[in-house]
């Protein structure tokens, strides 16, 4: 054994430390830093607006009506909160705790109301419980009238959230309880534990991280939401936005209530994070047994199959019964070629979006982990924020770095071949794709991560060692094992961008359309029935491959 | 001729706030197996996915066959360094069967049918080509992974952990299988492990870590005979040390700097030993192989021994011989 | 896997059809350089059915192609000013004057002549600098459930704020254009001072807090959440002809009541275009303004849109006439647009929701 001169001063002197960062930046560091730029661009657009100060009308808006937009918005928070927890884990807990009839069906079906815009379901209980509505006319058939029912108000709006947003609480709710709760409840029963205490004190813990997790998705969606809260005249911190954005004409006032939106919703994002920490050791249970469920009595059994169904009913049958009937009305004028068109261009933009998402999140997770520095790693990070940001926040954020490099494009061509190309990016599917990318690249980067993370390190790095490159390996390993996770994100992403709404808006190309812009101009133009048959559409597209993701979760 | 030389290697994980390993320093010769023991937390993870290129250094040179694959200038990526690692939990493909995950890392396609066939008829395996590792048990899937690691015929094996998993009886027959067959591919082997029976069994030379450092690296018995510490000396079996007041009671004449162990055998229940000592039992307790007794010396010093039998008189004579006493320096 | 096969199948099949609209959407790109004349780009806020008619119709007469791209004006504003000399946009349509003013103001259209345009539109319905013209008019008026309101109890806006209809009056959201133009419109008459307690005044009447759209107030009239409502006079006639057979039967539920008779008229907005500043086809963006001031185009849009026309030459609809003819306000429509922001400002400041 020798002793060796060197001690910490000299192995982390400033030469070794360059020395170190000549040997460790890789081609992978550069990819990864030139991903995350690409997507951060509009992100850092938005921040840099910040400093530019608020516009003129900002102290109008901290006056008259800053104050009611928190009021609105924290309502929200709390009763979506509420409502969601209730019903998500409750039914979470009925379906895979019970054995009660159509309970097969039944847990799909809970899922369901994810595959409808909040923005439709909204416009679908207006008309429930409108004047001359589907629910007055029903009365009146029996030859009874019911006392005016509004729902166009704060809790209207809440309600209406909760049941298009639960099924993100149901489903992470649903998972630990299927795999998890097994063995708790044995446990309890051999300690003479009564099973309502266990579910409270052992199982209700045991869950609560991936249920947070469910409801910050919630949250998210919440914050987020703009057609609903336009159409019920509730006054939140997105309406507030465009507001700022278009009626008063002050982006510079609009980045800065963006700004104020986003710091909530990082706040709820850390709370995630802290929570997540926790979820490390229970995720070690190996060998979970999948929950055997109960049988009881024939009348306890239609009572939980009716309390199960509560919210698949209210959130899922009842919107979806309002559109049928409204879509039956107005079928012969909205259904054309020029719709199958449209249709068709909403599915292909979707697809095109979803797999180039896919694509980048791919390439983010693993070129990341192919780099060796620590500083980029923790980078990537900032890519995955877009999904907090309001989808017209990041039009503006896609819009001004886009049109210099549009407009520089311009100058390069007109001079070299005297030729103008017009606008490469900007109004066309590139720039529309790049901005769903920005936004969704979350949605499809946290399963795949989720499904890297479960598979662990060590059979890449074992194909390391047997002599295969980063690349083979990805391809040879990586790949065929998070497939799960691929699908998962693939499809995520392609139900968000079917539904998505005011980014399309503001970017899409003309002559090109998507369902989700065609229902909202019908019911812009107080057409809200002839908007059911593209809602609808959107519907049908978006329950395939929910039903498919329910097995993939289930598996 | 050295195929492993390490040379003040260093890592930490963050920046230099704990070493996580501290300037360690060794080399293998061509065909030697070695055994790196620690326990938790020694770094002996942290030490061989340096040497397989899986972590990178912050400091020190690595050299294989006398080329540098890792130092502050040069980092050769894992798949070039033709070093094979059956790690701790096999890390077998799940989705290839088992002709696929051996033949992974053979690079001659021509010859990897029979290389194949080779390396498994090698570990026992033969016939279970078609076979997933979620069929197999788990000392099949541990002969897998190390059929897989040779396969490439690496110029360093090196294996992590490799008996944790496996319950005790199927262990020591393995332990056996393994060293057969690391012995008749005549390859230089780093064996990583906390149990010191694993280390003796198998290797030629026994490297202790501990909180990332080299404290000691010699051959099995000599690091048995002449530990430096007493915690190298307490990795073979339980030792008793002796404060220098009660080695005096037995007559001995301890030196100054220097303070002594015995092994918990070497202390006897008989008159035959050079050095002696009446002492009072004060509690007997059976530990199956053996009884610990609890004495108290007539100047009020306590201290435990090991027993074949059960004493039952109140009174005993014990002594030891010096040639058995373990010596250290005392810093 | 299979599921993976067959996604990946299908993903091929969306990918094969993506690109070929992505061509096509290219393809239109270079259009204007390599043939110039066949072209007109549209940024408009109007996506009525009758507007895609016209646009085939103009298309068949002229073999100028109409693209169009669909989004609220203000969307449509902001898109051309951050794409400044670079805008493909030919002309811009909007659903009200404020708009088009603002546009101007913005130096994002342009001026230009035209006698056709000049003989079709009547001078205080056309910008002074020709920058933009009006197509359709509006008249945003009251309208009263008829079994609880006599006509003879209302006269003007400015009444609306009397006690007698405490927690009767129906209006949609300060956020609507046609409520923004309307204050504008009193700001511009009045002053800021009156127009704020004016608005103070309606917040202190109405029946419920701002909700729904101009259709919602109508049917709310006849639910009896109210008993008078400021609406579009477009919208009544929208529900008067709406496949759904309660919405015929709120249309036929309220009188419609044309405020300010006796003074400076009805308030009234207009949709209405103009051409780019940067138009790359300003010709054809001339061409297709004067076909639609034209008497054909006018009249499709008098009957199929419930929009009173412009061109002097053509009668509003049959339905529109029956509502009787009214004095309305002749404002320079320019006002509605200086004043815009100001009325923003008011409504918040009135807790206008």
């Amino acid at each position: 054994m020798t002793k060796q001169a060197g001690n910490k001063n000299t192995i982390y002197s400033v030469s070794n430390s360059i020395k170190r960062f000549k040997r460790d930046i890789n081609q992978w560091s550069i990819t990864t830093l030139t991903i995350v730029f690409i997507i951060a661009i509009p992100i850092l657009t938005i921040f840099f607006k910040l400093f530019s100060g608020p516009g003129e009308t900002w102290d109008h808006i901290v006056k008259n009506l800053l104050p009611k937009y928190l009021t609105n918005t924290s309502l929200l928070i709390i009763g979506c909160t509420t409502l969601v927890l209730l019903m998500g884990v409750s039914a979470a807990w009925i379906v895979s705790r019970y054995e009660f009839p159509y309970r097969k069906q039944l847990e799909w079906l809970l899922i369901l109301p994810l595959a409808i815009p909040s923005y439709i379901t909204a416009y679908s209980y207006a008309g429930v419980f409108d004047y001359g509505g589907t629910l007055e006319l029903l009365f009146r058939t029996v030859g009874t009238t019911l006392p005016k029912i509004d729902i166009m108000n704060v809790s209207g709006l809440i309600l209406i959230l909760s049941l298009s947003l639960y099924p993100y609480v149901y489903v992470s709710a649903r998972t630990v309880f299927l795999t998890q709760a097994n063995n708790l409840i044995e446990a309890s029963k051999l300690l003479g534990v009564g099973e309502f205490k266990t579910f409270f004190k052992l199982i209700l813990p045991l869950a609560r991280p991936a249920i947070i997790g469910g409801l910050i998705l919630v949250l998210m969606e919440v914050l987020n939401d703009y057609g609903a809260a336009k159409y019920y005249g509730v006054s939140t911190f997105t309406t507030g936005i465009f507001r700022a954005w278009f009626a008063l004409e002050e982006p510079e006032t609009a980045v800065y209530l963006s700004a104020i939106l986003v710091t909530i919703i990082f706040g709820l994002i850390m709370i995630e994070k802290w929570q997540r920490r926790k979820i490390g050791y229970h995720n070690d249970i190996k060998n979970n047994v999948i929950l055997k469920r109960k049988n009881t009595t024939k009348k306890k059994r239609w009572l939980l199959f009716f309390l199960a169904s509560i919210p698949a009913v209210l959130g899922f049958i009842i919107p979806v019964l309002q559109l049928l009937y409204w879509a039956s009305l107005t079928f012969t004028t909205v259904f054309s070629w020029d719709f199958m068109s449209i249709s068709l261009q909403s599915l292909s933009i979707a697809l095109l979006a979803a797999v180039l998402t896919v694509g980048f999140a791919l390439g983010l997770i693993y070129m990341s982990k192919w780099n060796k520095l620590k500083l980029i790693k923790n980078l990537t990070k900032i890519s995955i924020l877009g999904y907090a940001i309001p989808g017209a926040v990041i039009a503006v954020g896609v819009m001004i770095p886009t049109l210099i490099i549009d407009k520089w494009l311009n100058r390069m061509i007109a001079a070299a071949f005297d030729h103008n190309i017009g606008l490469v990016i900007n109004g066309t599917i590139i720039g529309l794709t790049y901005a769903y990318m920005v936004r969704f690249l979350a949605v499809g980067y946290n399963p795949i991560e989720a499904n890297a993370l479960k598979i662990g390190d060590r059979l890449a790095e074992s194909s390391r060692i047997l002599g295969k490159s980063n690349i083979k390996t990805f391809f040879k390993i990586n790949f065929p094992l998070i497939q799960k996770g691929v699908i998962s994100g693939l499809l995520l992403v392609f139900v968000d961008v079917m539904k998505e709404l005011p980014l399309t808006l503001i970017l899409k190309p003309y002559d090109v359309s998507t369902l989700a812009v065609k229902a909202y101009e019908y019911a812009s133009d107080e057409l809200i029935a002839e908007a059911a048959l593209p809602s609808l559409l959107i519907i049908i597209t978006g329950i395939l491959p929910v039903i498919f993701l329910n097995k993939l979760i289930t598996k | 001729m050295n195929l492993l030389e390490v040379t003040t290697l260093s890592k930490s994980f963050d920046q230099g706030k704990t070493m996580a390993l501290d300037q360690v320093s060794f080399t293998i010769k061509q065909g030697k197996v070695i055994a790196i023991v620690g326990e938790s937390g020694s770094a002996k993870t942290t030490l061989i996915r340096l040497i397989s290129g899986l972590e990178t250094p912050d400091y020190g040179v690595i050299k294989l066959k006398g080329e540098v694959i890792s130092s502050l200038e040069t980092m050769v990526p894992p798949e070039k360094r033709n070093v094979g690692l059956v790690f701790q939990d096999y890390a077998l493909f799940p989705h290839l069967t088992v002709a696929a995950n051996v033949g992974y890392g053979i690079k001659d396609k021509t010859m990897k049918e029979a290389r194949i066939a080779e390396v498994l008829n090698l570990v026992g395996l033969a016939g279970y080509e078609k076979r997933y590792p979620h069929q197999l048990s788990g000392g099949q899937q541990q002969r897998v992974a190390l059929a897989r690691a040779i396969a490439p015929q690496p110029e360093l094996l090196i294996l992590d952990e490799p008996f944790s998993n496996l319950d005790t009886m199927l262990r020591e027959q393995l332990r056996n299988e393994i060293f057969e067959i690391i012995k008749k591919t005549a390859i230089t082997a780093i064996f990583v492990t906390h149990d010191t029976e694993d280390a003796l069994a198998v290797s030629d030379r026994i490297m202790v870590l501990k909180k990332g450092k080299l404290i000691q690296k010699d051959k099995a018995k000599a690091l048995y005979k002449k530990p430096d510490t007493p915690y190298v000396a307490s990795l073979f079996g339980t030792i008793i040390e002796l404060k220098n007041n009660v080695l005096e009671e037995f007559g001995f004449t301890p030196e100054t700097n220097k303070h002594y162990a015995l092994r918990a055998q070497d202390i006897k229940i008989e008159k035959t030993t050079k050095y002696q000592l009446e002492v009072q039992l004060k509690r007997v307790q059976f530990m199956g192989e053996y009884y610990q007794i609890e004495v108290i010396t007539s100047n009020g010093n306590q201290f435990m021994i090991h027993a074949p039998k059960k004493y039952k008189q109140e009174t005993l004579t014990i002594g030891f011989n010096p040639k058995n006493l373990l010596v250290f320096e005392t810093n | 896997m299979s599921i993976t096969k067959y996604l990946v199948l299908v993903s091929v099949f969306f990918m094969a059809i993506s690109c070929k609209t992505d061509k096509k959407t290219e393809v239109k790109e270079e259009a204007p350089v390599v043939t110039k004349t066949q072209e007109v780009n549209v940024y408009t806020h109007r996506h009525y059915a009758a507007d895609q008619e016209l646009f085939a119709q103009f298309e068949k007469e002229t073999g100028i192609k109409v693209n169009v791209v669909n989004a609220k004006a203000d969307e449509l504003m902001q898109k051309m000013t951050s794409e400044g000399e670079q805008s493909p946009a030919d002309v811009l349509i909007t659903v009200d004057a404020g708009r088009l003013v603002r546009a101007k103001d913005k130096g994002l259209l342009q001026g230009v002549t035209s006698t056709t345009l000049d003989k079709n539109i009547p001078a205080h319905l056309r910008d002074t600098d020709n920058a933009w013209f009006a197509l359709t008019k509006r008249a945003r008026v009251i309208v009263y459930a008829k079994d609880r309101v006599k006509p003879e109890a209302l006269s003007t806006y400015e009444e609306l704020t009397s006690d007698k209809w405490k927690k009767k009056i129906l209006i949609r959201s300060s956020s609507n254009i046609y409520n923004q133009s309307l204050l504008a419109s009193i700001i511009a008459h009045d002053g800021v001072e009156k127009a704020k307690a004016w608005a103070e005044g309606m917040v202190a009447n109405m029946a419920r807090t701002p909700k729904g759209n101009d259709r919602d107030q109508v049917k709310a009239v006849v639910g009896g959440e109210g008993d008078i409502a400021v609406v579009n006079t477009y919208y009544i006639g929208k529900l008067l002809n709406s496949k759904n057979p309660e919405e015929v039967k709120a249309g036929e539920g309220v009188g419609i009541f044309f405020p300010n008779q006796d003074g400076r008229g009805t308030h009234i907005n207009v949709s209405g275009a103009g051409v780019a500043k940067y138009a790359p086809n300003k010709e054809n963006a001339i061409k297709f303004i004067e076909f639609l001031s034209s008497k054909a185009a006018q009249e499709v849009f008098a009957t199929a849109n419930y929009e009173y026309p412009v061109n002097p030459e053509v009668k509003a609809s049959e339905l529109l006439t029956s509502w009787g003819a009214f004095k309305e306000d002749v404002l320079p429509l320019a006002k509605l647009g200086e004043n815009n922001k100001k009325a923003v400002i008011t409504f918040d400041e009135a807790g206008w929701q």
